[in-house]
């Protein structure tokens, strides 16, 4: 299985799931944080031209030392302010829902940002990140040379959210139930099949029953069940084999965001 | 106890809630109430267990993800980095900088081997034919650089002096953070760039000397050499100590032998780093002064003698503690 998930293990002999940021991601706040870059850049150029009230073609000490400066700070200083101070994010990062963690998990110490930011250098050769991208596909967590030597890995943070419960309304008739075996076991690759098409909330009702129709003849032929509403009928047999929510109380879960901080 | 996954989630979602609102109120924890960062860790604990329980009763990926991200999150929270202190950088200063220096002290003599003969070769390559330099740099710049130093110790007008040491700035910095950063691979990239350097130098000394104004360039380059050229070599040693670490590994992984001396690299590199900025303001203000010649040399071997005392004896006392 192509995964890149990286599991992590606390003091607590917990272990839990990253997901690591993978090149063309990381590509794309690379470029965000490119254009900020250029941005600010500008900004200063343009103030600077606005102080010294100098034309470009005759651009004195000042502007071309205040440039330089600039250009120095942006360089060098912009990915390690950020990630310092952003606890491993910078704006580009944050864009694309991405944050620079220690292996562990943890957040960055300053150490940790200098070595993997300064470390570009190496990566960017021969030229454009080459060397970096080839050595990203050597490894589960996708670090680059900077990444492995300060320890750290890109992690990606979109918010997860629990899919709503899946409710049989109305409840179950005793026909219904009747009409099943009386025990049903269900394997968990097809249990997992089920929930993954009726907890989907992007799924339009018509697609909804498209797909279900394609998984519902199967199981209805090995229980030599019929029931024409195949959604429904996917819903009955979870609640048989697993056991839902008690229908009899319905429940209003709103969908709780957790994982995403502005 | 056998509860099915809905019911699960409805009965412990209150808790994983509260724990997202901790840790959404403030990214660093030890920065809220008590009260709430023990409640925040008992927490954690709660939900590392509910995360193990989704596991294993298989439920589906979208709770284990929740759980996933949410113990993540409170487990960053709760094992912090230790924050950036003011102190951090006075420590560096005193012990961290010239004690790591020390401790290679074998990659600091190959470094200024590495730095000083290609300046030497080079300095009396292009005083012996100025067909050498113009092998090794382009005619118009050996020239310009000829023309520059003719007429030294005028001093120039101050915002010249500003844009030159915002120049050093970004060039010299620049320099010594790509002559260390190469040395990942395998310190090939550290040993190049020093050789390069030192011969350039070399050269641009000995064109200048060739030219006759040898005496202004000297004079010129004696104040913020002290510091310039020991920042580069002091780099050109920590990309070779990088490069060492990946070759020498001990009975460590490669990675894992480089992270051993990551503490150090990021004091040299650090301390080069500083050292830098200091040879970029003298260069740029003091350097290009009018200030007699005289004075200018016994500044500057005062200078070298600061520095070098510096990276010798400073954090001795401490230096028995070994660095972290």
């Amino acid at each position: 299985m192509l995964d890149n998930t990286v599991e992590v293990e606390t003091p607590e002999h917990v272990r839990f799931r990253f997901r690591a940021a993978g090149p063309t991601r990381r590509a794309w706040a690379y470029l965000i944080d490119l254009l900020v870059r250029a941005g600010v850049l500008l900004v200063v150029e343009i103030v600077l031209l606005l102080a010294t009230g100098q034309h470009l073609r005759s651009s004195g000490a000042v502007f071309n030392g205040g440039t330089l400066l600039a250009l120095f700070l942006i360089e060098w200083g912009y990915f390690v302010a950020f990630e310092a101070l952003w606890n491993g994010t910078t704006p580009g990062k944050r864009g694309l829902r991405l944050r620079v963690v220690k292996e562990g998990g943890y957040p960055l110490s300053f150490m940790d940002v200098v070595l993997r930011n300064l470390l570009r250098t190496a990566d960017f050769l021969p030229v454009g990140y080459l060397l970096g991208v080839l050595v990203m596909t050597w490894d589960g967590r996708f670090a680059r040379l900077g990444d492995r030597a300060a320890g750290t890995m890109v992690v990606i943070e979109d918010p997860v959210r629990v899919a709503p419960p899946i409710v049989l309304e109305p409840p179950p008739s005793e026909a219904e139930i009747e009409s099943f075996p009386h025990r049903i076991v269900l394997p968990l690759p097809e249990r997992e099949a089920i929930e993954l098409l009726l907890r989907r909330r992007d799924l339009s009702p018509a697609r909804r029953l498209e797909l279900a129709d394609m998984i519902a003849p199967t199981l209805q032929r090995r229980w030599g069940v019929r029931l024409d509403d195949p959604v429904r009928f996917l819903a009955l047999v979870y609640h048989l084999a697993v056991g839902g929510a008690a229908p009899s109380r319905p429940r209003e879960v709103p969908p709780t965001q957790i994982g995403d901080r502005p | 106890m056998n509860r099915t996954q809905d019911e699960f989630v409805a009965a412990r979602k209150p808790a994983w809630d509260e724990l997202d609102s901790l840790l959404a109120k403030k990214s660093l924890l030890h920065k809220l109430p008590p009260v709430s960062i023990s409640r925040a860790a008992s927490l954690y604990r709660e939900i590392c267990a509910d995360l193990m329980r989704a596991r294993g009763a298989g439920f589906s990926g979208d709770v284990i993800d929740v759980l996933d991200s949410l113990s993540a999150r409170a487990c960053a929270a709760l094992y912090s980095a230790p924050p950036a202190r003011s102190a951090g950088l006075r420590a560096l200063i005193t012990t961290g900088f010239p004690t790591s220096v020390r401790r290679h002290a074998r990659f600091m003599a190959l470094a200024v081997v590495l730095f000083v003969l290609p300046g030497v070769l080079g300095f009396v390559g292009a005083v012996r034919s100025r067909g050498f330099a113009i092998q090794l740099m382009p005619e118009s710049m050996v020239a310009q650089m000829e023309k520059s130093y003719s007429d030294l110790g005028h001093g120039r007008a101050e915002t010249t002096d500003s844009m030159m040491a915002s120049f050093y700035v970004y060039n010299n910095v620049g320099i010594a953070f790509r002559c260390f950063a190469t040395g990942l691979l395998f310190g090939l990239g550290s040993m190049f760039f020093l050789v390069y350097n030192g011969l350039l130098i070399g050269v641009v000394a000995g064109a200048v000397t060739a030219a006759g104004h040898g005496r202004n360039l000297f004079t010129f380059m004696a104040g913020h050499g002290a510091f310039e050229l020991t920042a580069i070599v002091i780099s050109g040693a920590a990309g070779m100590v990088m490069g060492y670490a990946l070759i020498d590994t001990g009975s460590r992984s490669r990675w894992d032998s480089l992270r051993a001396k990551a503490r150090d690299l990021f004091c040299m590199i650090m301390g080069a780093a500083l050292m830098l900025l200091i040879a970029a303001f003298i260069e740029g203000f003091w350097s290009p002064s009018s200030v007699q010649p005289v004075v200018k040399w016994v500044v500057a071997s005062l200078l070298y003698v600061l520095v070098l005392s510096y990276l010798v004896f400073a954090g001795r006392h401490s230096s028995a503690r070994p660095g972290r």
